[in-house]
């Protein structure tokens, strides 16, 4: 098929379906960024070609003074439906005329990938919401310093040493963790661990929850260490920005310290990668267009993230 | 002779009805002079107002039957926009074509109904002829309409005292036309009123009548903008951010928007240009730009050029950056012609944080 440019906001809008993937700030609440990117693509579609008023009924009943001067009688022979004009009924698009869900919600304080379904993408992204995929984060510690919520923005509640905190101590600490997680996802399969069920559940790999009530950690690994700050990746389902940032508050009472949670970035939502991701400066109509084109094909080459057939982790 | 004597005596005892009611009322009336006067700082806006209520009164429906030139029958049928009424009404047409948004109109409480009982020859008419005598070009009609639609309602004569005023205080034309335009809402204000804000600015900055004027003409919301956060925001830019006096009037002429934003988000601003970005006082007031850009396109641009090793604020030294140059311009300008780099590091930056 030859590529139109399109200049008419009701192709655009027609096509408007799919995932979206944005990449939210720090510091910007889900419901802010949704209504940024509702509003924008509103100005975009309206600043498109619109649709002509409608024209009038033929033999509508005349109201008016009816003298030759009437402007009245003068604009019912033009025809055209003043009622329906821009200026009268008020801009074509509104935000309330798009459907939109994030598909997981992130914290205030956590940046990175976010996902939306638009319109008939709401099916998608419900779908993709059903198979809990994982979500890998990038989480900066930042050790020394403890604060009440264990995020950075409020007041610190404890100070303390961290020479002794080395990058194998975190390490090994890390990974001790990622073991007990896992075995904590075996336990709440609800088997019996000395069970043959639960052998043949273990021999599949990693598996995933059947609801959202409770988070579960696959993998933490320290990527980065320079003093005073740390960074882990971690892979998580049902994960809460309270419950990584108080993660990092008993790793940090762990090694025998005080830390608190400096940066959270989703990096990765399931194959939405922070690649591909869009900016806030890009959160425009053609924009929001080409990215929805993008994320379509990435679903297209993973089936696997709307029909989930088995129990066990891919991707 | 005896039948008329019993119709005289009938007259007379009604006229005594009659009377009698009339007196009551007067009684009344006089009681409630007799309060007024005792309140009496009340009394001579009442009394002012008394004769102009009596006229406007009957003028509400007398225009209605005017100005809804549709059947009666249709008039009483509800809508839920003024759209519904477009077709029928020549007021609403004369104002779709001068670009009035009736939309934004309809969505603010009371207005709606207002413009319905306008009538185009009689209310908007002159009213406009007198903005075109000021100067104001007719594409600006519809912006300012749509702003403010109450215009209609002020008196012509009180519409030329305001314009007398501004002339007399030597505003030019331009920047009447200019004032006009921008705020609307400024010619609803009576001139005492402006002239107590006006005299606020200027005792409070000691500002020139030059400077005053200037600063008017830049943002004429500001003189007709909630006084109470006003106050707040002037409170802030000299109690918490501490300018000095003549750092104040410099820079609020030279943006007078500053006073307009939240003062949360001014102070937030302010902390991080002078603590993160390390600018004196002094420098601010240089490039008052800053501190009217939101504090996350100045946190991101800053730490760009930090992290490009450029964020070189000092213009004594090398590689002097004008911080006025940081919030100029989109994302490509910055990038292409102040961090001198490319879009590519500055999304993947972007993408770290």
């Amino acid at each position: 098929m030859a590529l139109t440019k399109v200049y008419d906001a009701t192709t655009v809008f027609r096509h408007l379906n799919g995932v979206l993937n944005v990449y939210k700030p720090a510091g910007m609440k889900v419901g802010h960024v949704r209504s940024a990117v509702l509003s924008n693509i509103c100005k975009g579609l309206n600043e498109l070609k619109q649709r002509d008023p409608r024209r009038l009924p033929e033999n509508r009943p005349l109201l008016g003074t009816g003298t030759a001067a009437d402007s009245v009688l003068h604009n019912i022979a033009t025809s055209t439906d003043l009622s329906d004009d821009v200026l009268s009924t008020g801009p074509r698009y509104m935000p309330e005329d798009i459907r939109c869900a994030a598909v997981a919600s992130l914290g205030q304080h956590t940046s990175g990938v976010l996902l939306l379904g638009i319109n008939k993408g709401l099916r998608q992204s419900s779908r993709i919401q059903k198979n809990r995929p994982v979500r890998v984060y990038h989480i900066t510690g930042r050790m020394g310093t403890a604060t009440e919520n264990h995020l950075p923005d409020t007041h610190i509640t404890a100070r303390s040493n961290h020479k002794h905190v080395s990058a194998e101590r975190i390490s090994g600490l890390a990974a001790s963790m990622q073991a007990s997680h896992q075995r904590k996802m075996y336990e709440l399969c609800g088997v019996d661990l000395q069970t043959q069920a639960a052998y043949e559940l273990a021999c599949k790999g990693l598996i995933r929850p059947a609801d959202n009530s409770l988070p579960v950690i696959y993998g933490i690994k320290l990527i980065h260490f320079e003093r005073p700050y740390f960074t882990l990746e971690l892979h998580s389902i049902n994960e809460t920005q309270e419950y990584l940032a108080a993660l990092v508050h008993d790793m940090a009472l762990e090694l025998r310290t005080v830390a608190h949670c400096s940066q959270l970035r989703c990096i990765r939502h399931s194959h939405f990668d922070v690649t591909d991701s869009l900016l806030r400066h890009g959160w425009h109509l053609p924009g929001i267009v080409k990215n929805l084109r993008q994320q379509r094909e990435i679903l297209r080459e993973h089936p696997q993230m709307l029909e989930q057939e088995r129990v066990e982790l891919h991707a | 002779m005896f039948g008329s004597a019993i119709r005289n005596i009938i007259k007379s005892s009604q006229n005594a009805a009659k009377f009698e009611a009339i007196c009551a009322q007067c009684r009344h009336i006089r009681a409630n002079r007799s309060i007024q006067s005792e309140a009496d700082t009340i009394k001579s806006i009442d009394v002012a107002t008394k004769p102009n209520d009596k006229e406007l009164e009957p003028a509400p429906e007398h225009s209605s039957a005017v100005a809804l030139d549709f059947g009666s029958r249709e008039a009483h049928v509800p809508s839920f926009n003024l759209a519904a009424y477009v077709n029928s009404s020549s007021t609403l047409q004369q104002l779709v074509s001068l670009g009035v948004d009736l939309h934004s109109i309809e969505r603010r409480k009371g207005l709606g109904e207002f413009v319905l009982r306008l009538d185009f020859e009689k209310n908007i008419k002159p009213c406009l002829s007198f903005l075109a005598d000021q100067g104001i070009a007719p594409d600006d009609f519809g912006k300012m309409v749509t702003k403010n639609p109450l215009l209609f309602k002020e008196d012509l004569d009180d519409l030329q005292t305001r314009v007398e005023y501004l002339k007399s205080k030597r505003f030019s034309d331009e920047a009447r036309q200019r004032i006009f335009t921008q705020n609307p809402f400024w010619l609803m204000f009576s001139t005492k009123r402006v002239d107590r804000r006006l005299g606020y600015f200027q005792k409070e900055f000691r500002l020139s009548g030059h400077d005053l004027r200037l600063m008017a003409t830049k943002e004429p919301n500001l003189i007709t903008y909630n006084m109470e956060h006003l106050r707040k925001s002037v409170f802030t830019l000299r109690e918490e951010m501490g300018f000095s006096a003549r750092e104040l009037q410099s820079l609020i002429v030279r943006k007078p928007r500053l006073m307009m934003i939240r003062p949360d988000d001014l102070v937030e601003r302010f902390s991080y240009i002078h603590k993160d970005m390390g600018l004196p006082h002094s420098q601010i007031v240089q490039c008052a730009e800053l501190l009217a850009s939101r504090e996350f396109r100045l946190r991101e641009r800053h730490e760009f050029l930090k992290l490009l090793g450029r964020a070189q604020y000092d213009p004594q030294k090398d590689l002097y950056i004008s911080p006025r140059t940081i919030v100029l311009g989109n994302n490509f300008y910055f990038v292409r012609n102040v961090a001198k780099s490319d879009l590519e590091t500055f999304d993947l930056f972007l993408k770290t944080r």
